[in-house]
């Protein structure tokens, strides 16, 4: 990992869809094992999956990585925690007005 | 809809879920892509954390309170019940007040995004740990939110809102949260969402006139996993004395006040909706922080004075300047905009300088779902 520089990584990833009544969820999985990290990117490349409603859908594609910078990691790590308020729930969104 | 004979909610797995889905299923897959139906981009956000940290874990001191917990889940007795069935009444959307109508689906849509992202976080802290203890719980934590999401999402369907899962395809940046930080507001956020499911459940059962729409029947039983979840995340909390002591108790009260706050103001931003319910959100507001605050005793070392005579007002203040703060965006204003954003900034400084009240976190923590 390069201290300023991207690296960019292709791996192939297993990309899951469930758009069912007892499951709406949406998943991928690195088939290689690979990790990512804070700061990188992960882009699945083909077309936009969609699964209809009351199916799952499973594709094997591949995934491009742009890993971050060690300067970029560092800061997703120092800065990631101001983010972390979305993890709650308020039922409602932050828009003023609809 | 569905018309498989054995319903996917009766699942005890996702994935015997899924295997049941596969192998019968036969779906209105047309319905979902009509036209007619507006597209909802569902645009959760991906996190990692430290993973080592969450495989430390060492649940020992909680052992026979966490095996009760997790068997419970295991057991699953909510399977089944997030389905439709005589009680899910007919809805006249056509006729629905249209103010109404907007603040409810938005209501919809930030619950089933809010279920989904949970789930996200969830699957991933499961898939990257190696604790099984961990893992197990992530697992059936991510089971009930993906269901709540799917329940959430049939609701949509009806009101002619259908979610786009296709957000996988797009590029995706992982944040990096602190696991005390996921603690602390997934926490709060699973015990809030207790409280607030369970007055509007309780309200509405005093008041059923005001139930316009069915899936607030279904709010009881979708709060006991709240509440479940948010056990789990105080036995997590109290395995390592740290968490609740020393510095942290600053990140707590932080956590705490920025919760209440921004539930102050997202409520208020709904009033049609509340209206409709027959509820106060001042009332609303007050009833459920009083509750969460009463739940919280069983690990946080302090809770936030409700009573002071400047929380109410500050609350409202933050609310005030959030509306302008918006107008002035809107506007372009941008030093009405400024002064706007200080003044929520101060607002919540404020909140933060009222003295906390101490609490004896009680030796056992887990607590039973009983308002």
């Amino acid at each position: 990992m390069g201290l300023f520089s991207k690296e960019i990584e292709h791996h192939p990833c297993e990309v899951e869809v469930s758009h069912c009544f007892d499951s709406l969820h949406a998943h991928i999985k690195f088939l290689d094992g690979t990790v990512i990290e804070p700061g990188d990117e992960v882009i699945v490349q083909g077309g936009e999956i969609m699964a209809p409603y009351g199916e799952v859908v499973r594709e094997q594609r591949k995934a491009i990585v742009r890993r971050a910078s060690k300067i970029e990691q560092i800061w997703t790590r120092w800065t990631g925690d101001f983010e972390v308020m979305e993890l709650c729930e308020f039922s409602f969104s932050e828009e003023v007005t609809l | 809809m569905n018309t498989i004979a054995a319903h996917t909610a009766d699942a005890t797995t996702v994935e015997e879920g899924l295997a049941i889905q596969e192998q019968q299923a036969k779906f209105d897959s047309d319905s979902a892509t009509a036209v007619a139906m507006t597209n909802t981009l569902l645009a959760p956000r991906f996190y990692t954390t430290n993973f080592d940290e969450l495989d430390a874990i060492d649940v020992s001191n909680v052992r026979d309170d966490w095996d009760r917990l997790i068997n419970r889940m295991v057991s699953d007795p909510n399977k089944g019940h997030f389905k439709k069935n005589a009680d899910w009444d007919h809805i006249d959307w056509e006729n629905m007040d249209p103010d109404l109508k907007k603040e409810f689906i938005d209501f919809l849509i930030s619950s089933c995004t809010a279920e989904f992202s949970g789930c996200v976080l969830y699957k991933e802290m499961k898939r990257r740990g190696k604790n099984r203890d961990v893992t197990q719980l992530f697992q059936l934590m991510a089971r009930d939110e993906a269901r709540h999401a799917g329940f959430i999402n049939d609701a949509l369907r009806e009101a002619g809102v259908a979610v786009n899962l296709g957000f996988l395809t797009q590029k995706k940046k992982y944040t990096y949260f602190r696991p005390k930080f996921i603690y602390y507001a997934t926490y709060l956020s699973e015990k809030i969402g207790y409280a607030r499911y369970i007055t509007i459940f309780r309200h509405l059962e005093a008041h059923p006139e005001h139930r316009f729409h069915p899936i607030f029947k279904w709010f009881h039983e979708w709060c006991n996993d709240e509440f479940s979840h948010g056990e789990a995340f105080a036995l997590l909390m109290k395995t390592d004395p740290k968490l609740t002591s020393g510095f942290n108790k600053f990140w707590i009260k932080f956590f705490l006040t920025a919760v209440y706050a921004t539930m102050f103001v997202r409520d208020h931003q709904r009033p049609v909706f509340h209206q409709a319910l027959g509820v106060d959100p001042d009332w609303f507001a007050y009833e459920v922080f009083t509750k969460t605050s009463k739940l919280s005793e069983q690990i946080f070392p302090l809770t936030l004075n409700i009573d002071h005579p400047r929380w109410q007002s500050t609350l409202e203040a933050i609310y005030k300047a959030n509306v302008d703060l918006a107008d002035a965006k809107a506007k372009k204003q941008v030093f009405r905009k400024t002064m706007a954003q200080l003044r929520a900034a101060w607002g919540f400084v404020s909140l933060l300088m009222i003295p906390s009240k101490k609490n004896v976190v009680p030796m056992s923590t887990r607590l039973e779902p009983v308002y």
